[in-house]
């Protein structure tokens, strides 16, 4: 049987046995939906992507694209996937119905990308990028901006870019140089940007990029940086389009994510490329952090869905490949044994579990309080939706494409010399899966947000609200008859980090900002740790009520209670000793001089 | 002139899921099986949904099984059939009763034209088409098929393979026969059972499983519709196919032939 992708039962299980997101269409907003369109939707992307997109998989990746005179040209599958694609209604699957979307929730339409992604990331990334400019276009654009814009991105007639990176100006942003001259209704843009993904294609009559830039005269720094549509082409007088002197001087060669180019983009070299402000001058970076969650919420989606492929490939592969004999099997002439019957290959295949559906879990979960944040019935429900879903954002992005490079690896290891070569699958995801690392701000950046700025939000607010959701989750597992050693670790290390967390914001009052943040990568990895042990331990308590209910699959619940066991009992102890280091202060990499490597 | 379409969509099991025989071979362990449109009924759908856009008219979906089996209507008036009829009858069928219930439903709708899947891909009968031919005294034409592959211009324009004639009266359908194809005229109204071959049936899309849930479906309850519900096929008992073998290596010909003839008889 072909790779499934994403395991389908897990998924559902997930979904509406531990989160209960069936009860979005309860919302309000979410009216026109239920169950069924939630399946519907999720089942024709699985449909879609098994049919479609993953057998384009290795296709794209071996014959990335190429710039012919000046135009990228993508591979030919592309030609027939994307229109196929785009009439599934993706790009548009969540906005809401005036602007021509279906107003499904983020979480579904999450669950269903997950797919796509796991089909083709590359392929899926098109979409993907298209529907972000799209939104940003929805949220701040003029009403003529609209008007004009929006439809063509979301039927992908257009597809859309975010044109942000310059070659000084990767993670950090406000450092950003190309400049915007107020000219009639528009303004004339000039500078460069790299690795604009997307940037150019031949599979689209034209491309939209959201650009950021500064307007001549704007201050230093993040608070002079707009945000601008910049079309391929524009309208011309005559009704048609014509150049808007957007060229491509050269593609990015890269590792993973073949399929999609990303692009060096040359704006203004003939002095005419026009763009529009999008939203107010000053506050490009806002607008786009505004957009930020959702952005690296997709990113850890896709660190979820490469994991998932690839731990799907090795299961399926440790179940046939004969190889040795049991440790007490002494007759050299009794036939070889599957894999899967070595204990050590267990281990790599239930590391990759726990990673990869306690990935899906966390990534789901975000999506969800992303949904209440928007909808839930009460302001004080949404903004605790808000304070948790910000929290969570920094740990959804960066602990899918982390563990998820080592669930791939493993991957490879399960496959023994075999991973090693590229005729089989999983060198190309562990290639694909590092990208997540660094797009959307990199893992250290990601450390910074948490430990700088989430975890302090609102006071503690936010930390308070997720203590809060680990009890609700402790009592809700405790009722169902988990073991109670599972509940009280989580427990333990919840209150470990919470006063790690008091110790550290202490530093950071007290002035030293520097020994506050030192160890915000070691504080990521152990504070995605804990939230990770919190999704396992609602995994394990739905898992007992299915069990008791006699409901589901037994092999499945099993496999959960065997996953959490391992998160809980094996993986969540070991943040004991960081959680220590952390708090000393132990400051090897501070003092170590760059002179010293 | 604008058809009036009766297609049918069973709800089946997929084959992508594993299936076990229950230990006392009564059945299939249903348990973590997931279900989905028969494929040759998604074909079926197709074509019809082709023949309306070719030549207008109305497409109605009907399924015979459980209330589950309204996932499967929903999932082709998704792709764009105009309404449902979900006949509910939870027990055994057989192609028999299938195909008296699909007479009654005939006789109130009236189509011009029955298109159904050559057969169910959970049991393989291949019955039911040809029974309510039979049954209303119709012309069939079974096993629609394609003379252009799967892959080419037409195919990827969505024309149709079932070709109605100008005057509106019959239809002109390619069949997969076992030498090949055959092409065969068949007068309206007519039952149609759709191959493999025939086309390669569209995806649905978001917007369109939004209006499938405000297209209107009837349900009607089997035992209300006068037919003899009872089976005429007993299943006895189920069982999983002998394990096969494995293979073994022979030294030259003369060996093989020998085995085959001796051993496997099959020469
Ligand atoms: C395949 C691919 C596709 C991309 N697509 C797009 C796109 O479509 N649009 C777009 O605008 N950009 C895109 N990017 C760019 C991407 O967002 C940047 O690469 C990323 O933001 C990192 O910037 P950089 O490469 O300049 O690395 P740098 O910022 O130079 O970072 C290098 C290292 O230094 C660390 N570092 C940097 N600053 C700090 C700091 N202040 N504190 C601590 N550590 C720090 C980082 O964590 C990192 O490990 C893409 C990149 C790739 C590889
Ligand atoms: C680049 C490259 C160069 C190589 N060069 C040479 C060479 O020059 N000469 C040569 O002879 N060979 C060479 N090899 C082969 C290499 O030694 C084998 O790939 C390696 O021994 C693993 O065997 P395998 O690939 O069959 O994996 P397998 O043995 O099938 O292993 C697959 C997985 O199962 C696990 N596993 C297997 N058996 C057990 C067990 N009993 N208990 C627990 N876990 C088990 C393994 O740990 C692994 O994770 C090379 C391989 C590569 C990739």
């Amino acid at each position: 049987m072909a790779n499934p992708l994403v395991d389908d039962r897990g998924l559902s299980f997930v979904l509406y046995d531990v989160l209960g997101a069936a009860d979005l269409a309860r919302l309000p907003h979410f009216a026109d939906h239920g169950r069924e369109t939630f399946d519907a939707w999720i089942d024709l992307c699985r449909r879609f992507s098994r049919d479609v997109l993953y057998p384009a998989y290795r296709p794209l990746d071996e014959d990335p694209p190429v710039l012919v005179g000046g135009a990228v040209k993508v591979h030919p599958l592309l030609r027939e996937i994307w229109p196929r694609m785009c009439e599934l209604g993706v790009i548009a699957a969540s906005r809401p119905f005036e602007v021509g979307g279906q107003q499904i929730p983020a979480t579904i339409a999450l669950a269903a990308n997950l797919y796509l992604m796991a089909g083709n990331c590359a392929a899926y990334g098109f979409a993907g990028l298209t529907s972000g400019a799209a939104h940003l276009v929805e949220a701040f654009g003029s009403p003529a901006l609209r008007e004009r814009w929006l439809a063509p991105l979301h039927e992908g007639r257009f597809a859309g870019t975010m044109a942000l990176t310059e070659p000084q100006a990767g993670s950090s942003l406000s450092d950003v140089r190309t400049r915007a001259t107020p000219s009639d209704d528009h303004f004339l843009l000039s500078g460069s940007k790299i690795f604009i993904s997307g940037g150019d294609q031949d599979i689209t009559e034209n491309v939209v990029h959201m650009v950021l830039a500064r307007i001549d005269g704007a201050p230093p720094g993040t608070k002079g940086v707009s945000l601008f549509l910049v079309p391929k082409l524009r309208l011309a007088e005559d009704g048609g389009f014509e150049g808007n002197d957007v060229s491509v001087p050269g593609l990015v060669h890269k590792i993973g994510w073949r399929g999609l180019p990303s692009v060096i983009l040359a704006l203004g070299e003939s002095g005419d490329c026009r763009g529009w402000l999008v939203g107010e001058p000053g506050r490009g970076l806002a607008h786009m952090f505004q957009m930020m969650n959702e952005a690296r919420i997709m990113v850890g989606a896709n660190g979820v869905a490469t994991a998932s492929v690839a731990y799907l490939e090795s299961i399926a592969y440790a179940k046939d490949r004969p190889q040795g004999r049991s440790v007490t099997d002494r007759n050299p002439l009794s036939p070889q044994v599957p894999i899967v019957e070595h204990a050590d290959v267990r281990r790599m295949l239930l590391r990759q579990k726990a990673i990869v559906e306690g990935g899906l879990a966390l990534v789901l979960q975000a999506a969800l309080q992303a949904d209440l944040a928007a909808h839930a019935p009460t302001p004080e429900k949404r903004r605790r939706a808000q304070l948790l879903l910000d929290l969570l954002t920094p740990v959804a992005k960066s602990f899918p494409a982390e563990k998820g490079f080592e669930s791939n690896a493993l991957a490879i290891q399960i496959h023994g010399g075999y991973g090693y070569s590229s005729e089989y699958l999983p060198e190309t995801w562990l290639r694909d899966q590092k990208l997540n690392s660094i797009h959307e701000g990199t893992t250290g950046i990601q450390g910074m947000d948490l430990l700088g700025r989430k975890v302090m939000a609102d006071g503690g607010g936010a930390l308070s609200i997720l203590g809060e959701e680990v009890a609700s989750a402790c009592a809700r597992a405790a009722r169902a008859g988990v073991d109670p050693l599972w509940i009280e670790a989580l427990g333990r290390a919840t209150a470990d980090v919470g006063a790690l967390t008091m110790e550290l914001a202490g530093r950071g009052m007290g002035g030293d900002v520097d020994a506050m943040l030192l160890h915000s990568s070691d504080y990521l990895e152990l504070f995605s740790t804990v939230v990770v042990a919190w999704l396992w331990l609602l995994q394990a308590a739905a898992a007992k009520e299915a069990l008791a209910e006699a409901r589901g699959h037994p092999d499945m619940l099993q496999g959960k209670l065997a996953a959490a066991a391992y998160w809980l009992r094996f993986e969540l102890p070991r943040i004991g000793p960081l959680v220590a280091t952390c708090r000393e202060g132990e400051d090897s990499y501070a003092r170590v001089r760059p002179e010293w490597f | 002139m604008p058809l009036k379409i009766l297609v049918t969509a069973k709800r089946v099991e997929d084959p992508e899921s594993k299936i076990k025989v229950k230990p006392d071979g009564t059945g299939i362990v249903t348990d973590g099986v997931n279900y989905k449109m028969n494929p040759f009924d998604e074909i079926a759908v197709e074509e019809a949904l082709r023949l309306k856009e070719k030549h207008g008219g109305e497409v109605v979906v009907a399924s015979i099984g459980a209330d589950k089996s309204m996932t499967e209507i929903r999932a082709a008036l998704a792709m764009g059939a105009d309404r449902g009829i979900l006949v509910k009858h939870d027990g055994p069928l057989d192609p028999f009763v299938v195909s008296a219930i699909l007479d009654k439903l005939f006789e109130k709708e009236k189509p011009d034209l029955v298109l159904l899947g050559k057969q169910s891909i959970d049991d393989d009968q291949n019955q039911v088409g040809q029974y309510l031919a039979e049954r209303r005294g119709l012309g069939q034409a079974t096993f629609a098929s394609k003379t252009e592959s799967l892959e080419s211009e037409a195919e990827q324009k969505k024309q149709p393979g079932v070709v109605l004639a100008a005057d509106g009266k019959s239809l002109r359908v390619v069949r997969e026969v076992d030498g090949g194809l055959v092409t065969v005229d068949v007068s309206l109204p007519a039952i149609v059972t759709c191959d493999l071959r025939l086309n390669k049936p569209r995806f649905a899309s978001l917007p369109g499983i939004m209006k499938a849930k405000k297209k209107p479906v009837e349900e009607i309850v089997a035992a209300s519709l006068g037919v003899d519900l009872a089976p005429k096929v007993a299943v006895k008992k189920l069982s999983e196919p002998p394990k096969r073998q494995g293979g073994l290596k022979v030294a030259d010909v003369p060996e093989l032939y020998a085995k085959l003839k001796g051993e496997a008889k099959v020469l």
